[in-house]
This record gives structure tokens, sequence and C-alpha cells, in this order.
């Protein structure tokens, strides 16, 4: 008694044969489209970016120094916890805002970010050669030289932001639980106001 | 089969390749990252774009869905590892242990929860940086992931099942490095030390 050879190459299940061509490749067609709207749509369908979260906890055109991170108190996910955070949320259409910083340490970070989350402009310690900075933030494509009624100083530099709106982020690490107090005072010592026209 | 069945079948394949897969890989592009958006480095991961104006489209839907705020990727590197040295999932109920060359730039190691939340432990530490901890005569620092309080610089993981550590480094040189696909700078090793 012989049995017969599996037949080879195998024969792919008979309602695979029954699909044809053409729903495959228009489903691989398809499949991309979805792929790239699903892409450009999913910042829409997420729980909200950190922007919007805070937007939420920080009044407008003023610096505030956050509370240090803890369980159920986390100010950005992932960000370094053992930091200290002055945040101010700026809004250009009133006019450019003013913008005072001590950067005093290793580590610390002054940044502007855009609602969507980029970082247009970032100044580390490193980079410094005093640890105050200060500079106007103005729209981008508009130098504000002679529009503003109050010039905070003649040699502020002016840092243009892609949107009319954004963070301001200073970021202070601790080197311990003994610096929280000099820390936070050196973090309230920056400020964040509009300059009005 | 019938006109009608195979219409059907063809209508049900379409559909599930095309939405399932359009909306899966997307998923798996946004959420886990690729090649194209990622390097690895043993179990550290980053964005190689994350912060950054000209960033991709999927490192993009990454932070704002994730409700990120990273710094520019040309200051400042943040790798996140799941997993040990060995690919093992990282969890609270093992030790391990990194150890961190000795380098110039600023770096920060952090411990978080499976769902990226800080981990609730009587020391109140959740982190550790270049300034805060000790490190050893030869300059490299060792840091111990742990439940249970032990000697040096303890980073205490608490009792969620799963963790995240994430080292973040303040250095320009190393981000361009990694940017432009340059030499693999010299990650902490990730090395359990025993389970419960």
């Amino acid at each position: 008694m012989t049995t017969a050879a599996p037949a080879w190459p195998p024969q792919p299940p008979r309602w695979v044969r029954d699909v044809g061509w053409r729903t495959f490749a228009a489903a691989a067609l398809t499949g991309g489209i979805v792929h790239i709207c699903a892409t450009f749509a999913a910042p829409l369908l997420g729980s909200g970016n950190a922007f919007q979260k805070l937007s939420d906890t920080l009044p407008l055109n003023a610096m505030v120094v956050l509370p240090p991170a803890a369980p159920g108190r986390q100010i950005v996910p992932f960000t370094p916890p053992d930091a200290l955070y002055a945040m101010c949320r700026y809004e250009l259409t009133g006019g450019p805002v003013s913008v005072t910083a001590v950067v005093a340490d290793t580590g610390w970070v002054l940044s502007l970010h855009t609602p969507q989350g980029d970082n247009f402009y970032v100044m580390p310690r490193q980079l410094l050669r005093r640890d105050e900075v200060s500079f106007l933030v103005v729209p981008a494509g508009h130098s504000e030289q002679g529009r503003t009624t109050k010039v905070v100083s003649p040699t502020d530099t002016q840092v243009a932001s892609p949107t009319s709106e954004g963070l301001i982020v200073l970021r202070a690490p601790l080197k311990g639980i003994a610096w929280q107090a000099e820390t936070e005072a050196a973090l309230r010592r920056s400020s964040c106001t509009q300059v009005k026209r | 089969m019938s006109l009608l069945a195979n219409l059907l079948l063809n209508a049900i394949v379409f559909a599930v390749l095309a939405f399932g897969g359009g909306l899966a890989s997307a998923w798996y592009m946004i959420e886990a990252g690729s090649r194209l958006s990622t390097r690895s480095f043993g179990p550290w991961i980053t964005w190689t774009t994350a912060g950054r104006p000209e960033a991709d489209p999927y490192t993009r839907a990454h932070v704002f869905r994730n409700g990120l705020l990273p710094l520019s990727t040309t200051l400042e590197l943040t790798f996140r590892s799941k997993t040990d040295s060995r690919g093992a999932r990282l969890s609270s109920d093992c030790d391990y242990t990194l150890l961190i060359e000795d380098m110039a730039a600023w770096w920060n190691l952090a411990v978080f929860d499976g769902q990226s939340r800080l981990i609730p432990n009587p020391a109140e530490r959740y982190a550790f940086n270049s300034t805060s901890a000790a490190p050893e005569a030869d300059g490299r620092t060792s840091i111990t992931v742990a439940r249970d309080a032990r000697p040096g610089n303890w980073l205490p993981s608490g009792r969620s099942s799963r963790i995240v550590l994430v080292f973040t480094v303040q250095d320009a040189a190393l981000a361009a490095a990694v940017h432009d696909n340059g030499p693999p700078p010299a990650m902490p090793e990730i090395k359990r030390v025993a389970c419960r």
C-alpha cells in the first residue's frame, strides 16, 4: 500500500485562493492610506498633550514654580523627577513676553516649546557665561524693535516663537533635598511678563 | 463557492488587511517605534528626533499622544528601557544594578511604573542625577534598583510589577553622534542581581 506524496510547493488554503489578487492589492493600498491618516490623526485622538494638560494649571504670562514631583503629582511623564520646574504659559497676541531666568548650575536648562511639543529654543547652563539670561519672546517674522512701548534692556535678545502661544520651562535639578530651598529661591527670581504695546 | 459568498469573503479580507493592518502598523510605529524614528543600544531605546521641530510624523505623534515635553535631541537624549541587558522584562520583584561610566555630561536615572507614573516609596526617592549620586573611587557610579533598601545609591522600585528605567543625558556631542548614526555610546548595563 502506498501513500500519496504531499504536493510541493504546498498549496494555500482554498479560501485564500478564492480571494482575488485585486483584493490583496486594494487592501495593501488602502492599508497604506489608513496608516498615514492614522499617524497624522493620532495626536488628535490622544488623551491630551503636555501643553493642554499644563494649560489648566498655569496662569497666562506668569512664571510659576511648580511643587516637586511626587506620585500622583507628576508634571510631565518621563521628565527627571528629582528637579524643580518653573513654567510660564505665554501668549503673544497682546505683545511680546519678557523673560528673565536664572540658569544656575549643571543640568539647569531653559527651554521654549510650542503647543505641539516642539522645543524651538534651548539654553543649557554650559552655554552661558553668567547665570542669568533675559530675552524677549516675539512672534516669528515680527521684529518688535521700535514697536514696544517698554524695552526691558537694550541688550535683550529676541527669540522668535513660531506659534502665538507656548511654554517656557526652566528645569533645576536638585543635588539633594538640602538644596531644595536654595534651588526654589533661584527659580523664584525668574520672571515672565507681557510687555504691553 | 457562490458569488455572494465569494464577495463576502473578499470584503472581509479587504477590511481586515486594509483597516486592521493600517491601524495596527501605525499604532506600532507610534508607540513602540522603529528604526525610522528610534535607535537602540542594548535595552535602551531613544527617539532620535524627539522635541525637534523637524521631527518625523511618528515621533511627533508619540510625543503628542503620550503627553511628553522633551528637550530637543540636539542637546539631550532620553533613553528608556523596559528590559534588562539580557532581554528579561524589568520588574520590581527583582534587584538590578547599573554602572554608569564617569561622564562629563549631566545625566539622570529615574524609575517609573509600567504606566509611566512615579512609584510611591518611603524614601521619596524617584531618581538620581550626576550631582546627587555618590560616585565610586574610579569616578563611575553604581546604582541599585531594588524594592528594599540597599547600601549606596539605592533607587526604590516599590511594589509595581512592571518598571521602566529612564536615562537622560545632556550632551550635545553624544546627541549628534546618535542622530547621525555615529558610534554607539557607552550605555549602562542593566544587570539583574536577584529575584524574589
